[in-house]
């Protein structure tokens, strides 16, 4: 996928390392850090914690740790009321969703797309 | 002592995203819309009871949360106090919490018989999600929850929106042109539809949005290249509420 200036490996995005970090600064340690948070892995989470602190920095931990949070809830906002895909994002989101496969998630039938 | 000090934690934590916790933690204090103080201070404990429910750890596991009965760890079962919520509105806390991709309308529809209202549920939806955010965040930073506010006294305000739609989701909500009049701070010329989605109980669009602008970055969502004015630029954010998405099984 390319991100303004820059390529990035799309799977990180579902947990699979990449070298130098799939062309995100700290991209692998990100990733760990958040998987070890949304999939309540207090062992991971710790060890994940302390990676990212000694890597990246304490502002950096902290802001990745809200985004983290504030996705925790904008999930749950969205398959709790059921909402669908937005008009505007099905065309240009089209080839993100077949290379995450994202059809595969139960939330897929609230997108609006027939899956 | 002040809410969300963190001044034990020796970490950064910004100064707009402790005074957005607090402010929140002061609204849920407080009669709702739907729902009086004590009641929301005890959907937010609910919020919190789930994540150690075995009830919902089973469900989980189940090809359909349907096919295990039992009793949400709760109440006495957590050596505390009984909660003031109805099984049906504790049941639906812990969907929310721990098993939000598999609600369905029918689900929801259902409450109605149970007594929630779509209004209710929505208003429930709005506090679980917002309090959970909160608690995530001290989570993943290794801290201490923070303790829930004292319930204020007061009656529910009862408002409606004017204009409401049943376009899409579970839910009616306010239409993509309705933000007018009282709705009119609720967004701006595009109405995305997770901005949409509580809008039935504008206050809940208001309350998670405030959280979300220090705990995110809300405005130009399409601007990948803008700065974030954050230790972490646009790409670090996306990788990391991607993961987190993925590992919910979220499409959204």
């Amino acid at each position: 996928m390319k991100f303004s200036d820059r390529d990035v490996d799309l799977a990180l995005i579902n947990g699979v390392e990449s070298a130098e970090g799939g062309g995100v600064a700290f991209g692998n340690e990100l990733m760990h850090f958040a998987e070890a948070m949304a999939s309540r892995d207090d062992v991971s989470l710790v060890s994940s914690r302390e990676v990212l602190l000694e890597t990246a920095g304490a502002e950096a931990l902290v802001e990745a740790a809200a985004v983290a949070a504030n996705f925790q809830r904008m999930v749950r906002i969205a398959d709790s009321i059921g909402i669908p895909l937005d008009e505007s994002n099905v065309s240009f989101t089209a080839d993100i969703r077949d290379q995450l496969d994202l059809g595969r998630f139960h939330s897929a039938n609230n997108s609006g797309l027939g899956i | 002592m002040m809410a969300f000090n963190y001044g034990s934690a020796a970490l950064p934590v910004r100064e707009d995203l402790k005074e957005s916790y607090r402010e929140f933690w002061n609204t849920l204090a407080q009669a709702g819309t739907w729902w009086d103080g004590p009641e929301r201070v005890a959907i937010a404990q609910e919020s919190r009871n789930a994540v150690i429910c075995e009830l919902c750890q089973r469900r989980k596991e189940a090809l359909s949360p349907s096919h295990v009965a039992g009793e949400h760890s709760t109440g006495a079962l957590l050596g505390l106090p009984a909660s003031c919520l109805s099984d049906a509105a504790i049941d639906a806390v812990h969907r929310v919490v721990t098993d939000q991709s598999r609600i369905t309308q029918s689900y929801v529809d259902s409450l109605n018989a149970q007594g929630i209202t779509h209004e209710q549920y929505v208003e429930l939806v709005g506090v679980v999600v917002t309090c959970f955010s909160i608690d995530e965040f001290n989570r993943a930073l290794g801290l201490p929850l923070e303790p829930l506010p004292l319930p204020q006294t007061g009656k529910p305000s009862g408002y409606r929106p004017a204009l409401l739609d049943k376009d899409v989701g579970f839910v009616p909500m306010v239409p993509p042109h309705g933000a007018i009049n009282q709705e009119a701070d609720l967004w701006g010329e595009v109405a995305p539809n997770v901005v949409r989605a509580l809008s039935l109980v504008p206050d809940e669009v208001r309350s998670w949005m405030k959280v979300a602008n220090v705990q995110y970055v809300m405005g130009d969502l399409l601007n990948f290249a803008a700065d974030t004015g954050r230790a972490i630029d646009r790409a670090q954010m996306e990788l990391v509420a991607g993961r987190v998405s993925a590992i919910n099984e979220c499409f959204y």
